[in-house]
């Protein structure tokens, strides 16, 4: 192919890209309207949109990797690379381009790779297709990738099975398969949103080195603005389809023109903000100038906080059968102990596999307790007998993260409101029960036809209030938060967060609100708890935390979190 | 919607203008419909099971034991017909429903024995004794029904469950009032001679043929797909209902329950299906419809279980189990309220399966001599008649028995298949086993 | 590796003493006396009182429960009660011929249905896939009894391009003359099915993400579809295939029946018309048996094919 040396031409550049689904025979739904943009060498280039944006239906259209059964891509596209337009490429013709010139990881690295093949075999494959590199030379290439994209050991595990890495490293294999033929072109489709905060540094880190190193270019597709705050040198925002608003970094981090931009950059909490109410998504598309200064919110605990909940060496070991009559004890959660003011937060955070949702589980009783108590008004509900827990029960709830799967896809909304309502006879009669019902929807911000409704029907944000709304009608004292943002787009968790801080300051509700991002935590937290291999790191005020974290895990924690546009960069 | 048992609103004192969504049923029919394959399948199927209705009732093919052609009458599109035997010969008492030609099996090594031979001569042991205890089997008139009001006493001496005596008696009376049921063909035809309705009362064809007793082609056929139905149905809700019930049971609450369950399980699925009813059917020497509905239901259940089971541990470990947890439902509400809708279309789609699969199994059974009673027509044992009647050219009845299978058998799979991915459409296309 | 042989070994011990106590129930209690389920079979009161004095019937249960246990051990049925035929002979003797028909079988059944299987997967949604899934179900709502009664009268008895029947003596012989037929028929009637099962593994794995990888790095269509899906979904088609083994060994009845081959299928159907009971329980539980280490067997071969699979 013919490469100019003009650094202003482009390396890829799309015009008026379109892509509809066939739904069925009739029903076609277009999930890309026109879309034009360019990426120019060495640089890269990230691509923002929510759920729904289109953002990765336009990475896979760049590939011709859309599924073949129900995709059709607008005969009008054109998307220009190296003189060619791939859309108009036959199947066999993009065989040559994608691995070698073009190559894409995703957002699943445990799946996306093949688990019955060695990652040696699954790299050198790709060797051999485009470079014609076999045998001991293939080999070498491999381990070398391996090692360039900090594989420890690259020669040992190159013998390994995906399944035998962590998730860090499956997704460090996946890139360096891409990157084994030198593309001049990089993918990245959410390659870090499956990953955990300190992980998803390391690899932020990696693909922004060799992008330097290697001078190719990124194409980097993300829901989360923070994430390419430091990598990114253009930035396109995707709504619905279409393209909001695109220009350098700098620009739109600092003058965002768009309405949704800003409002995209506003929603999500920031770590040194914690305003009254976040904004959302609607104050600034209505009337296009935002929700102006929201004056800040105190939070913290002090000596004198009411205690509803006291929680005394809690532990929670998992068995698993070894050998004819062993057993080995996995201990997910050690002596963990709090106490849970009355109206307050307490921020439950950690990585994978630290035992922060375990904790809530087991005080639920939705997981038996090994060891410890916990004290509600004076009584171990831990120890007590499941007969006499199912008053307390009602007492404490919990809400799920994952809004799709946390209601019964069976009932209407109606019923999964006035089910807990019988169950613990509250309300007298149905139609009282009802219009609680009713008046519990209109709380949480649904209109009451939704009662006729199945939970299929409704977006993921308005199922959380759903959930929510659940929890209520048992009239809790405590509110187990379970990742329960954490599946949202930010707009709609700008939204719940609210919701949630509504519901606390008008039932006095304490919550136990668990999850992985620090800076959702940061904003909702009274005091924040840092778990780390079920044990205890660090617990204090959350401001206090955050400013002066003691333990070294914690502060690996913190310094982990993409830190978003960094005004220092903006001059370089 | 009714089955979801909410109170109506309007009850309530504000009146909310509303429809209630359609649920998952309502969708899938929804899907259904637009389905022209599914659609003419389930027609097909229907009509089937309203066959299956009349014909219990009564209403149609109730004398299809009755010889109304000549042997061997062909359908009228075939050519009159040209039987060694003149026309118009008829057997004086009623047709045995046993063939007893001998099987090409028989003819050619001497060590096979006749699969029916024994029953025969189990039914020819029989009818000496019961001969004597119910002359009123004797005295069936002759041309009745082979399904004879017989009155008297004849109790098989091998029976014991009660039920069954009815089948027995009537099993009985067919060849306790033959001189032969082992004559071959001929030899029955010859024996026919005599008295009987007048010769011209017979047609020398029908529309589509008559078996070697001259009975029409097409009424038996009917009665075949009764039983066949019929057994095919009863057997799988019985399977279905059991492996539903101990998959809900070891899938929900695991631990002791589950490890007893998956034993049970691992017994009956350690024996080949076909082996494992064979042994029951060689145990159980009393043949009934309702006999072979319980050999097949009581083996046959170890799918379902297995399915079940695993759905059930999925769906435990589901957010919305443990929210129902959460908000103090109990362990049966959990199972059967919040659980058991979500896994239903599986159940519906194991039932119309197991359909499928107990009628070609009851089809085989009964072709060996294993399934149906002797004097209840199956398209089974229509089958064993054909094989031997095709070597004499007298294909129809294979025709009709094996066709009228495949019809009802391609509408069954065919409206499954549908069911299956109208109620799950994310699995559309991928329509396996 | 060793370690779990043999501690699945012992767990097989539960399901066999299971199988037992099934097979011990339907036959002892249920079967009742075998002078009663004898009669009209065998005339000679000494030979019942033999067989009766051998299964201990007029002992307590526990008792008959003993000997049925040591017959399954010492791998000694008594006699056949109908033809006095050693059980244990009976069994030897039937199986060669039934494993002549059934090995070549198996393996043309499951390369075939593989091809085709990829084959129609690689097509999905189009007008052959849909076509030749009608096809499938059409054939298989056709009973066995019809293809078996009209290949014979056709191909063996009218055409005469195979013998009607018959079984001889040598290996050869046997399968290039009498097994044919048979192993035809049974592929006719197999193929459907293994096709539509292997179909929805093939598109299950065609589905998943690391297809979208291999296509990603520029693997060509049949390469993703003969090394990287086809390895991942022999996983579920070992599966079915070792699983169906045993059932196919008594499932080849019919065929064995209708063309006279002596082997184990047609033995369980004399042995059932006869009542001959001691051959039919020895039947059961051997192959039992069989099945459970057929299934030890597949898991071993998972190891080999999938490398997430830890024998433990």
């Amino acid at each position: 192919m013919e490469a100019t040396t003009n650094t202003s031409d482009p390396l890829i550049s799309v015009r008026d890209l379109s892509v509809s689904f066939r739904l069925d025979r009739r029903t076609t739904f277009e999930a890309v309207t026109s879309v034009s943009f360019d990426v120019p060498r060495n640089a890269t280039v990230a691509l923002v949109g929510e759920s729904g944006s289109g953002k990765s239906v336009t990475a896979l259209a760049l590939l011709g990797l859309l599924p073949r059964e129900n995709s059709i891509v607008d005969a009008k596209s054109r998307i220009m690379f190296g003189g060619r337009n791939l859309a108009q490429l036959s199947f066999r013709e993009m065989q040559d381009v994608r691995g070698a010139e073009i190559s894409m990881i995703f957002q699943e690295p445990m799946t996306s790779l093949n688990p019955v093949f060695t990652v040696g075999f699954q790299i050198e494959e790709a060797l051999r297709l485009h470079m014609g590199i076999t045998g001991a030379k293939a080999r070498r290439r491999a381990i070398e990738v391996l090692a360039e994209v900090g594989i420890p050991e690259p020669d040992r595990r190159i013998d390994m099975y995906p399944s035998q890495m962590s998730g860090g490293q499956q997704q460090r294999v996946m890139i360096a398969m891409a990157i084994a033929c030198e593309p001049k072109l990089l993918i990245a489709d959410e390659p870090t949103t499956a990953l955990d905060v300190t992980i998803q540094k390391q690899i932020l880190d990696l693909i922004s080195a060799l992008q330097k190193r290697r001078q190719m270019s990124v194409l980097f597709i993300t829901h989360d603005l923070a994430v390419v705050g430091e990598i990114a040198d253009q930035v396109i925002v995707m709504r619905n389809g279409e393209i909001r608003e695109q220009g350098p970094a700098k620009q739109i981090f600092e003058q965002p023109q768009d309405t949704y931009t800003r409002a995209l950059l506003q929603c999500r909490p920031q770590l040194d903000r914690r305003p009254q109410r976040l904004p959302v998504i609607e104050d600034f598309m209505g009337s296009g100038d935002g929700p102006g200064d929201i004056p800040d919110r105190v939070r913290g605990v002090s000596a004198g906080d009411a205690i509803v909940l006291r929680v005394r060496d809690l532990g929670k070991s998992f068995y698993s059968r070894e050998g004819l009559f062993g057993r080995r004890e996995f201990k997910a959660v050690r002596n963990v102990s709090f106490d849970l003011p009355k109206g307050k937060t307490l921020g439950l955070v950690g990585e994978s596999g630290s035992g922060k949702t375990t904790v809530g589980l087991t005080l639920m009783r939705l997981h038996e307790a090994t060891t410890g108590e916990a004290l509600f008004e004076g009584r171990d509900i831990l120890g007590m007998s499941a007969k006499e827990f199912l008053q307390y029960k009602r007492r404490i709830q919990i809400i799920f993260q994952n809004p799709y799967a946390s209601l019964n896809p069976r009932f209407i909304v109606g019923q999964i409101l006035t089910e807990p309502m019988e169950i613990h006879g509250i309300g007298s009669s149905a139609q009282e029960r009802t219009e609680l019902a009713f008046e519990l929807l209109a709380k949480v911000g649904l209109p009451e036809v939704s009662f006729y409704k199945y939970p299929h029907e409704f977006s993921g944000g308005q199922r959380q209030r759903i959930a929510i709304a659940r929890c209520l009608t048992l009239k809790p004292d405590i509110l187990i938060c379970d990742e329960s943002v954490s599946a949202l787009d930010v707009s709609v968790q700008a939204q719940v967060l609210n919701l949630l801080g509504d519901l606390q300051a008008e039932f006095g509700l304490s919550y136990i609100f668990i999850s992985h991002d620090l800076a959702v935590v940061k904003y909702i937290s009274d005091q924040i708890m840092v778990m780390n291999d079920g044990a205890i790191v660090e617990i204090g005020n959350s401001d206090d935390v955050y400013r002066n974290p003691r333990e070294e895990y914690t502060q690996r924690l913190l310094a982990s979190i993409p830190k978003g546009w960094q005004g220092s960069r903006a001059t370089a | 919607m009714s089955d979801l048992a909410l109170k109506p609103p309007a009850a309530s004192r504000r009146v909310i203008p509303h429809t209630v969504s359609p649920g998952l049923w309502t969708l899938a029919w929804r899907r259904l419909k637009t389905d022209s394959v599914a659609m003419v399948s389930m027609a097909i199927v229907i009509a089937f099971v309203v066959l299956m209705i009349l014909s219990g009732l009564g209403l149609v093919a109730r004398d299809w034991a009755r010889e109304v052609g000549v042997n061997y009458a062909p359908p009228p599109f075939v050519g009159a017909p040209e039987l060694p035997g003149t026309p118009g010969v008829e057997n004086k008492v009623d047709a045995p429903a046993v063939p007893s030609a001998p099987t090409p099996g028989s003819a050619f090594e001497s060590t096979v024995v006749d699969p029916i031979g024994d029953v025969i001569s189990e039914l020819r042991a029989e009818s000496g004794r019961g001969g004597k205890g119910a002359p009123g089997a004797t005295a069936a008139s002759p041309g009745a029904p082979a399904a004879p009001s017989t009155e008297g006493g004849f109790v098989d001496p091998l029976a014991d469950v009660m039920k069954e005596i009815e089948a027995q008696k009537s099993a009985a009376a067919a060849p306790s009032t033959t001189v032969d049921p082992l004559a071959d063909v001929m030899k029955d035809i010859q024996a026919g001679k005599g008295a009987g309705p007048a010769a011209d009362q017979r047609r020398a064809t029908l529309p589509f043929g008559a078996d070697k007793w001259g009975r029409d082609v097409i009424a038996k056929t009917i009665k075949g797909s009764e039983t066949s139905i019929f057994v095919g149905l009863a057997a799988a809700i019985v399977a279905t209902f059991i492996g539903t019930v101990l998959g809900a049971l070891a899938g929900y609450y695991g631990r002791w329950v589950d490890d007893a369950l998956n034993w049970f399980y691992s017994v009956f699925s350690s024996i080949p299906y076909l082996l494992l009813i064979l042994a029951v059917a060689a145990v159980l020497q009393h043949k009934g419809t309702l006999t072979i509905v319980l050999i097949l239901g009581l083996t046959g259940w170890t799918g379902v279980f297995r399915l079940i089971r695993a759905e059930y541990l999925k769906h435990k470990g589901r957010e919305y189990v443990q929210a129902a947890d959460a908000i103090g439902a109990s362990n049966a509400r959990r199972m059967f309220r919040h659980i058991f809708p979500n896994v239903s279309h599986v159940v519906l789609v194991q039932l119309s399966i197991l359909v499928v699969a107990f009628i070609k199994s009851e089809v085989i059974l009964s072709y060996l001599g294993f399934g149906v009673p002797v004097d209840v027509v199956s398209w089974g044992s229509m089958l064993n008649e054909a094989q031997n009647e095709l070597l004499l050219g007298k294909w129809w009845q294979l025709v009709a028995a094996g066709g009228t299978m495949a019809v009802l058998v391609t509408a069954f799979s065919l409206f499954t298949d549908a069911l299956r991915d109208a109620l799950d459409p994310r699995l559309k296309g991928t329509a396996g086993h | 590796m060793w370690a779990y042989i043999v501690r699945r070994l012992w767990q097989m011990l539960p399901t066999l003493l299971g199988v037992v106590l099934l097979v011990f129930v339907l036959f002892n209690l249920f079967g009742g006396d075998p002078a009663y389920v004898l009669a009209g079979k065998i005339s000679n009161p000494e030979q019942i009182d033999n067989i009766r004095r051998q299964l201990g019937v007029d002992q307590p249960y526990y008792v008959q429960l003993g000997i049925f246990l040591k017959q399954i051990v010492t791998a000694d049925f008594g006699a056949s009660w109908s033809t006095n035929e050693q059980v244990s002979q009976i069994l030897v003797t039937r199986l060669p011929p039934s494993l002549t028909v059934l090995v070549p079988l198996l393996f043309l059944e499951t390369f075939i249905a593989i091809g085709l299987a990829l084959a129609v997967a690689y097509v999905r949604g189009s007008l052959t896939d849909r076509a030749v899934m009608m096809v499938c179900t059409v054939g298989l709502s056709i009973s066995i009894l019809v293809y078996i009664i009209v290949f014979q009268y056709v191909f063996a008895y009218k055409l005469g391009w195979f013998p009607v029947q018959g079984w001889g003596n040598s290996l050869w012989e046997n399968l290039t003359r009498y097994a044919l037929l048979p192993i035809i028929i049974a592929l006719v009637v197999s193929i459907a099915p293994n096709l539509r099962l292997f179909r929805t593994f093939v598109l299950d794995e065609i589905n998943q993400d690391y297809v979208r990888t291999a296509r990603a790095k520029g693997v060509g269509e049949n390469r993703i579809m003969w090394v990287h899906v086809l390895r991942n979904a022999s996983i579920p088609i070992i599966t079915h295939v070792m699983s169906a083994l045993p059932s196919l060994l008594i499932g080849a009845f019919l065929l064995e029946r209708f063309f006279s081959i002596p082997g184990i299928g047609r033995e369980v159907i004399l042995a059932v018309e006869r009542s001959d009971f001691p051959v039919i329980k020895a039947l059961t539980v051997y192959v039992a048996i069989a099945t459970m280490v057929v299934n030890l067997l597949a898991d071993l071969m998972y190891k080999a094919v999938d490398p997430r699979v830890q024998l433990k």
